[in-house]
């Protein structure tokens, strides 16, 4: 199969999948008994905020709830096709007003996590495999898993309260308070700076800890291949050896989790975010599934779902243009 | 029918004007507009007989103006806090709970039918329009009673025995509503945290309205606020209770400058506002109101490291000892104010529920009062509230003047062989092998206590109250779950019995509503299929069956339609009585105790306070337009 066809045909699988996806996201979030209405002309009702009531009534007429499910689903796939995600009953807002700027605080998180876990973990992988049972490695490995063995939202507390103790900083949030909603501004920038560092480091450490062990365990299965000894015996140097060849081969895996980054950088680290209050999609996501705020509960899902599959596209063809075997598979075999 | 109080006020109001007049000082941040002639000067945006707020008489220092609060917000949905706060209300209750006329320069009351409403010369909205009887014609004849808006004729709370009032424009600032029978709701009902509305400002929003508006421009403004109609469009953008549209006009203290969706929402003094402080400087003493909107488990913690100047929600008492920590550090005061709740966390056996054995035996009266007797409150109170809650049934705090001892001693003694006798009698005997009791049909009593699962307080007591409910030989299994999932299951009768607050208004005075002790709400757990057969006008749920509750609706009516405050008394009383004979609820602690932050620079919050929705109105009774920053210049 040449990779044209191959990429082609791995773009007209992901019709179907993400078809089936959504048929499944909007069962998931019909599931739970009740909808927002519900719950919500009941809170009203005790704020005594009955005058509201007519507009929740137009509100369910105008999403069809009281349509059967097939059609109010076909309803909202139609609509998300010509671009609207519906509206966001909790906001009161058509869902693409809601997200606004947290997609790219969001995205700035997760990025400069994902940044920040590739320095540490990249060198510290590498030293515990080239220098597997020494002193570092254990003294590495341990510090790796401490990140994973502590919860996210334990460590969120301990760096915000030594983080306001030590440094001042603000509890909680991506900037201080007086800084949100402003436009962009120098003083606003450093203050982003300086709550940043704390939850790339609780998102960071977890992560870490995991692709130390990730590419420890690949680069040490290479390093005792034939082919490493026989060229370190004919004398080439370490460095160049390490590079050039076993790392190279430990970094299939690398490559198939850029497919996984797309939506995490959406998604990463909600129980994090919840707890320091972080303006970014995570905490909006869980919000409106818990008061099944659907439509926009269903946008999120559905969009990551699109960020996964074409993650998986792209590290799908990252991997066949670095490793041959994966795009021939269908056709040879070993 | 002017009272004595409203004759002072109205006396030192002239007084105060006649300063005003003299040119007291203009606003500071508003100087600049005035200036510029956005604006009109001091003297001419108050009403000509403003309302005059004598802070000394009141005990309190009078301020300056200028300085910006901040607040921290759970979620965007709390900006609705802000009018509550505000509580700038037609008539609303001073903080004996007195009504008193506030945006009204005063009303008459003939035999609790007629209601004549005068509002004051010269007020104007926030917008600089004028307020005037228009506002009220508008919404009762186009609004109220459109029936485009409102198909079935206007809404339940404007009727009385079913028929709405005759309404009345006498001139430019005057009114009159006449109902045919007493109507001792009304005046209360603008007086609500969330007023009654009878007036909208309708200078902006006939724009909206197809008799007044151009259809082009209605046309493009139902576009631009992707709703469907122009009704959905009148009601989006005249929302008062969540104030989230910054273009429509109010008579609030502060106005809101943030449109949803947003991090921090910015209300900004009204410069038309209609109170004054005796020296005559204009009201709210403070510029700025900012709410920070943060998740709920880092609200503490903001609020302990000085980042709110005002904080009430979103704390506990648990918080205390943190907070009162931080007092150390940075300059901020806690105090503690009493709760108004009847009780602070009581449980409600669904006499609703779908389930026959369970439902018969929530509905044995014995049964209710064993359970009661068998909570152990003086221990609930020494663990979970350092013993400075009271133990009570749930009723009216002592506060009330309705409060009698008996009430709340009422089945709230720690009591398990009488408790053990109670359900003996009521033919429990049996028990299985882990001793809890059998019902008729041979399953264990094993009760699921459901909560709403916002407060870790609830789940607390329940661990202490299902020891004291196994020396009874019943067995409860605590079940959080989600408020919205929670209230609908209730209503389907699938919950045997529930956790919650207590009576929302423990201070209640016989002139307001004694709504809360009968089937007259479908969140009232304890009867929620009743309450919704009230509250929708009978045509959903189920009537009352059990005597003691139709009693209870019965005496509701009854207090509708009375006409002395005498009489509103003997009713409540009444129900009252039936409340705590029959232990619909069970009551555990009230009284307990709410933290109330502020920044150091605060001045005039008071130290001791009520702390409740209802009738505080949350801060709205202490004024927040009067407490002012020692910080301004």
């Amino acid at each position: 199969m040449s990779l044209w066809r191959y990429i082609l045909w791995r773009v007209l699988a992901m019709v179907p999948t993400l078809v089936m996806i959504s048929a499944l996201v909007f069962l998931i979030i019909e599931l739970p008994p009740g909808d927002y209405f519900e719950s919500y002309v009941a809170e009203l009702r005790a704020l005594g905020e009955a005058s509201d009531l007519a507009e929740i009534e137009q509100l369910r007429e105008r999403y069809h709830f009281d349509e059967p499910l097939l059609v109010r689903y076909l309803y909202w796939a139609g609509g998300m096709l010509t671009g609207d995600f519906g509206y966001s009953f909790e906001y009161r807002l058509p869902v693409s007003e809601v997200v606004g700027d947290r997609l790219w605080l969001t995205i700035l998180v997760s990025f400069v996590t994902i940044i920040f876990t590739w320095v540490i973990a990249f060198p510290i992988g590498i030293y515990s495999a080239t220098h597997q049972y020494s002193v570092g490695d254990y003294g590495l490995t341990l510090v790796g898993m401490i990140g994973i063995a502590v919860p996210n939202f334990v460590l969120a507390i301990v760096l915000m309260y030594f983080a306001n103790i030590w440094f001042g900083t603000s509890i909680g949030h991506l900037m201080d308070q007086r800084y949100l909603g402003e436009p962009m501004s120098w003083d606003k920038f450093k203050s982003i700076m300086e709550h940043l560092w704390i939850p790339v480091i609780i998102i960071g450490t977890a992560g870490t800890a995991g692709m130390i062990r990730r590419l420890r365990a690949n680069l040490l299965d290479e390093l005792q291949k034939q082919y490493v000894v026989t060229a370190r015996a004919k004398g080439m140097k370490p460095l160049p050896l390490l590079t050039k060849y076993p790392l190279r081969m430990a970094l299939n895996f690398f490559v198939s989790d850029i497919g996984s980054i797309l939506p995490s950088i959406i998604s990463g680290a909600e129980v994090t975010a919840i707890v320091l209050s972080l303006e970014t999609t995570g905490p909006m996501l869980i919000r409106a599934l818990q008061s099944q705020d659907m439509y926009l509960a269903g946008s999120f899902l559905m969009f990551l779902a699109l960020l996964t599959v074409i993650g998986m596209l792209i590290s799908d063809i990252a991997l066949a243009f670095l490793d041959p075997r994966i795009r021939l598979g269908g056709e040879s075999t070993k | 029918m002017i009272t004595r109080r409203q004759t002072m006020a109205l006396m030192g109001a002239t007084l105060a004007s006649g300063m005003v007049g003299k040119g007291h000082a203009e606003t500071d941040s508003l100087a600049d507009r005035v200036a510029a002639g956005e604006l009109p000067a001091m003297a001419d945006r108050l009403p000509k007989v403003p309302r005059v707020v004598n802070l000394a008489a009141m005990g309190r220092e009078p301020g300056r103006q200028g300085g910006t609060i901040r607040s921290l917000i759970a979620g965007q949905r709390d900006v609705r806090y802000m009018p509550v706060n505000g509580y700038a209300r037609l008539v609303g209750y001073d903080m004996q709970f007195n009504l008193q006329p506030d945006v009204l320069e005063r009303y008459d009351v003939v035999t609790d039918r007629e209601f004549t409403l005068y509002l004051r010369e010269g007020h104007r909205w926030s917008d600089g329009s004028p307020f005037t009887a228009e506002d009220f014609r508008f919404f009762w004849d186009d609004i109220a009673n459109n029936p485009e808006v409102y198909p079935d004729g206007p809404p339940v709370e404007y009727l009385v025995n079913g028929k709405p009032p005759v309404f009345e424009v006498l001139d430019e600032r005057t009114v009159r509503y006449t109902w045919e029978d007493p109507a001792p709701e009304f005046l209360p009902n603008l007086a609500r945290p969330a007023g009654l509305r009878v007036m909208v400002p309708s200078a902006y929003l006939k724009a909206f309205h197809p008799r007044y508006g151009e259809p082009a421009a209605i046309e493009a403004a139902v576009a631009e606020n992707s709703v469907d109609d122009w009704i959905a469009l009148y009601q989006k953008l005249s929302r008062t209770n969540r104030p989230e549209n910054p273009v429509l006009p109010t008579l609030e203290p502060w106005i809101p400058r943030t449109a949803p969706p947003a991090d921090q929402f910015i209300f900004v003094r009204n410069p038309f506002f209609h109170r004054v402080d005796e020296n005559g400087v204009q009201l709210p003493y403070i510029d700025r109101h900012v709410l920070g909107v943060s998740s709920a488990e880092i609200i503490t913690a903001k609020t302990a490291t000085g980042e709110s100047d005002l904080q009430m929600v979103g704390l506990d008492f648990a918080d205390y000892t943190l907070l009162k920590q931080a007092e150390d550090i940075h300059s901020i005061r806690v105090n503690l104010w009493k709760r108004t709740q009847g009780s602070r966390v009581a449980l409600a056996p669904n006499l609703n529920c779908s389930d026959a054995g369970f439902r018969a035996m929530m509905r044995d009266v014995r049964v209710r009062r064993a359970m009661s007797l068998a909570v152990n409150r003086d221990e609930i109170n020494l663990a979970l509230f350092y013993g400075l809650a009271v133990p009570s049934a749930n009723t009216l705090l002592p506060d009330s003047p309705l409060y009698k001892p008996e009430y709340a001693q009422a089945y709230a003694s720690h009591d398990p062989d009488e408790a053990n006798r109670l359900l003996d009698e009521a033919g429990f005997q049996e028990r299985n092998a882990s001793g809890v009791r059998l019902l008729p049909d041979g399953r264990p009593a094993n009760i699921i206590v459901e909560s709403a699962g916002e407060s870790t307080l609830e789940t607390d007591v329940l661990q202490l109250i299902r020891d004291h409910f196994r020396e009874i030989g019943l067995a409860i299994f605590p079940r959080s779950s989600q408020r919205d999932v929670f209230r609908s299951r209730a209503l389907g009768g699938e919950v045997v019995m529930s956790v919650l607050g207590g009576l929302d208004n423990g201070v209640a005075t016989a002139d307001m509503s004694p709504a809360q002790l009968a089937p007259t709400l479908d969140d009232q757990l304890q009867w929620p299929l009743w309450g919704m057969h009230f509250l929708s006008g009978e045509s959903k749920g189920e009537a009352p069956d059990l005597p003691e509750a139709q009693k209870l609706l019965s005496l509701f009516k009854d207090w509708r339609m009375s006409e002395t405050t005498e009489e509103r008394a003997a009713i409540w009383a009444s129900m009252l009585e039936i409340n705590a004979d029959q232990v619909f609820t069970i009551g555990t602690v009230n009284g307990s105790l709410q933290p109330v932050v502020s920044a150091g620079w605060l001045k005039n919050l008071p130290d001791v306070a009520l702390y409740g929705y209802d009738p505080c109105s949350m801060l709205g009774v202490y004024m927040p337009d009067t407490f002012w920053s020692e910080k301004a210049p």
